[in-house]
């Protein structure tokens, strides 16, 4: 499938329910827990808030703010109309004008921007419905060229991974390791990385970095997780700073038994849900069944946007029926009260026959001689 | 900032608001320098709310789960954290537990509540009504007027903002390509405790600004860049030309720049400025990224409240800290400098040099 394909389904479906345009709104900020519906229908990565417009017979029209960014975005989206605006709202007031009220639309995107902007756009268009199911059925699969980007992004990660496996030691602070490795990966073409990476004895959870120094013992966590034109992948990795004695070295091993569980039953026709109930099936038998659920954990995976974080969760609520071409994360990612926290997971794209991880190499616990 | 510097922030707050009788301030990943100003908590994956009350100890819900709340422990002087779970009932408890027997009407304050998304914005604020109001533009003029501290931190950014230009220049004048050059800036500002670095460079001789999405991998005469660094929760930007080539475009913004420095003062209508160097560039045309504003202020959040545009009603105040910006555009694309000046009541102080 590509972009085109995708603009051809989300059309079908607006036929079916007679819609005249859906509109994608997003604030600009690319965050990783949230969908971006102008890139779904666009492709293109905005500075600031942008919206777009898609018509029923697949005209495009794409505006962005700043107003200065619109010949990049023409560039970025050479099919669409580009309006730049200083305004998000007053600019898709000016555009939609003068159908509102005649037109029957949908907007997506209305939940994750502010309720400032949600409620000028609520009040501008009374009534209109939500087109998140529009837009974000139709990347349940990923295009070619997102599935290549994962690729490329994934080969981001895995080098960012053995760099940091070059410069981590005790005395470095979380900060200055995250700090290397986002440069690192930029150098190595990622537009973006949303680094988690943390350290402890004992970690409870994998945190965003501070300034503690890591010490020899510590466990640290990384889940590195860069963008290559706009598609995130992301590896997750535990490396501890000395010996890794045999709690640990038994904990890790029945997280990757846990991952390998998960990776096998993720097969075309299968509920999502099944992937979950799989890999926590694993714990359960060893005991560990408390430590399935949250505080300790909230779900074994996830899709990979920054467009669509389509097929969810890999949670056990998430009955999504697995397909090739879906794209998604999984990662154990297990507290176990002898060791704590411990990650690892593989991006995973699923094929006709099952699920293949786009890493050379599979997550391995680290030991870094101190 | 030390734990008296927040709590005199907040001692304003109640100074300005008397009969409130508290603030509920909420904050996430990509709003929350009101929730910085006042807790210093910076949320990086879920929303965090802090509940102030009046008399008491404040409280910092944080989302994300029990797990946590270690790792929010050590950026907040707030001691008393708690997951951010049933907001909206946790909310309206604490609204009546705040609210003293004397003054049943006083009602707490809303900071940073239009920045939540719609559902939680439904959940927590809409319940308490319209008498409990939204008084995040009155907290901006109280963060328009930097501390010493403040600038202190601002300082520290523009020392790594004047690390990565020096780095970028550098790079540049050895013949690096686009990618290298922008990329050896952001290692510089890194190495200097930059939290987060952005940068925007131009292709066409200025004419237009991209973010480093794919590897340049040639390089080009005179390149424009522009650079943003948040160090210390503080963002300070600036705009640099790096050429060897004489240039008139670049030679007018930097004179016009200079001139903008010395005619800020306090109680100057920001409108003035901005007319002056549309007048001061002329007969070039404003480069479109400075079209419509000059400037802003600077701090916790990226491009601060105080806008520099020819219809601003603002006017300059000591303790404004700015970045002040002079962009023109010619036949072959255009210059950009800018500069990052603190407003003083005596002489303005120059944190970030002009153009190099």
């Amino acid at each position: 499938m590509n972009v085109d394909d995708r603009r051809i389904a989300i059309c079908q479906r607006m036929a079916a329910e007679r819609l005249d345009c859906v509109v994608g709104i997003h604030d600009g900020t690319h965050f990783i827990e949230t969908h971006n519906p102008v890139m779904v229908l666009s492709s293109f990565k905005s500075l600031g808030p942008a919206a777009a417009v898609l018509d029923r017979v697949g005209a495009l029209t794409l505006i962005v703010t700043p107003a200065w960014d619109a010949e990049r975005a023409r560039g970025g989206c050479p099919t669409a109309r580009v309006v730049g605006a200083d305004d998000i709202v007053e600019a898709l007031g000016r555009e939609l004008g003068s159908i509102a009220g005649r037109a029957k639309m949908a907007i997506s995107g209305l939940a994750a921007v502010s309720w400032a902007v949600a409620s000028r756009i609520a009040s501008a268009f009374p009534g209109v419905p939500s087109a998140d199911a529009i837009l974000f059925d139709a990347t349940m699969t990923k295009t070619g060229d997102e599935i290549a980007y994962a690729r490329r992004a994934t080969r981001i990660a895995e080098h960012a991974y053995q760099r940091m496996l070059e410069i981590v030691r005790p005395g470095l602070s979380e900060d200055e390791l995250a700090a290397e490795l986002c440069w690192y990966t930029r150098t190595l073409g990622a537009e973006d990385n949303f680094l988690l990476l943390c350290s402890g004895p004992h970690n409870r959870a994998v945190q965003p970095s501070n300034g503690r120094r890591m010490q020899a013992g510590d466990i640290v966590l990384a889940e590195i997780t860069p963008s290559f034109r706009g598609q995130l992948a992301q590896i997750c990795r535990t490396v501890v700073l000395g010996h890794a004695g045999d709690a640990l070295r038994r904990n890790y091993d029945l997280v990757i038994e846990a991952m390998n569980a998960g990776i096998q039953a993720a097969v075309p026709g299968t509920p999502m849900s099944t992937v979950c109930r799989t890999i926590n099936s694993v714990f359960e038998a060893r005991g560990y069944g408390k430590y399935c659920h949250p505080p300790h954990i909230r779900r074994r995976g996830h899709g990979l946007g920054f467009a669509s974080n389509q097929p969810g969760d890999v949670s056990l609520d998430n009955n999504t029926i697995l397909a090739p071409n879906m794209l998604f994360m999984i990662h154990p990612n297990q507290y176990l009260p002898e060791t704590g926290y411990l990650l690892c997971g593989e991006p995973i794209v699923i094929t006709e026959s099952g699920a293949d991880a786009l890493t050379a190499k599979q997550a391995a616990l680290a030991q870094i001689a101190v | 900032m030390p734990k008296a510097e927040f709590l005199s922030r907040i001692e304003e707050l109640w100074i300005e608001f008397p009969s409130a009788s508290g603030a509920i301030v909420y904050g996430d990943s990509r709003h929350h320098a009101e929730l910085a100003y006042l807790t210093n908590f910076t949320p990086k994956l879920e929303p965090a709310l802090a509940l102030i009350s009046r008399f008491g100890p404040p409280q910092l819900l944080v989302g994300g789960g029990a797990n946590m709340l270690a790792a929010a422990k050590p950026l907040t002087w707030v001691e008393k954290l708690a997951p951010l779970r049933n907001s909206g009932s946790v909310v309206a408890q604490w609204v009546s537990e705040v609210t003293p027997s004397s003054s049943p009407k006083a009602r707490p304050v809303l900071i940073g509540s239009k920045s939540a998304p719609w559902a939680l914005h439904q959940q927590i604020f809409a319940p308490l009504g319209p008498e409990v109001v939204d008084v995040t533009l009155a907290l901006h003029r109280r963060m328009r007027r930097k501390s010493p501290g403040e600038i202190r931190a601002l300082s520290d950014g523009c020392t790594s903002l004047n690390a990565a230009v020096v780095a970028l220049v550098d790079a540049h004048g050895s013949g690096a390509d686009v990618s290298t050059v922008v990329l050896a800036a952001e290692h510089a500002a890194r190495r200097c405790g930059a939290q987060d670095i952005r940068s925007l460079f131009s292709l066409d001789g200025g004419r237009t600004l991209h973010p480093l999405t794919a590897t340049v991998d040639y390089p080009v005469e005179a390149l424009q860049v522009y650079l943003a660094v948040r160090q210390l929760g503080y963002w300070v930007e600036g705009f640099v030309v790096s050429t060897n080539a004489a240039s008139p475009t670049l030679t007018r913004t930097q004179d016009v720049l200079r001139s903008a420095i010395t005619s800020v003062r306090p109680g100057r209508r920001c409108a003035d400025l901005a007319r002056m160097i549309a007048d001061g560039i002329m007969p070039l045309a404003a480069h479109p990224v400075t079209a419509k504003e000059c400037g802003s202020s600077l701090g916790l959040m990226f491009g601060g409240p105080l806008r520099l545009s020819a219809d601003s009603d603002d006017t300059f105040a000591a303790g404004d800290v700015l970045s002040i910006r002079v962009g023109a555009a010619n036949e072959r694309g255009g210059a950009i400098v800018s500069t990052v000046v603190a407003v003083q009541d005596v002489a303005n102080s120059v944190l970030w040099p002009a153009s190099r």
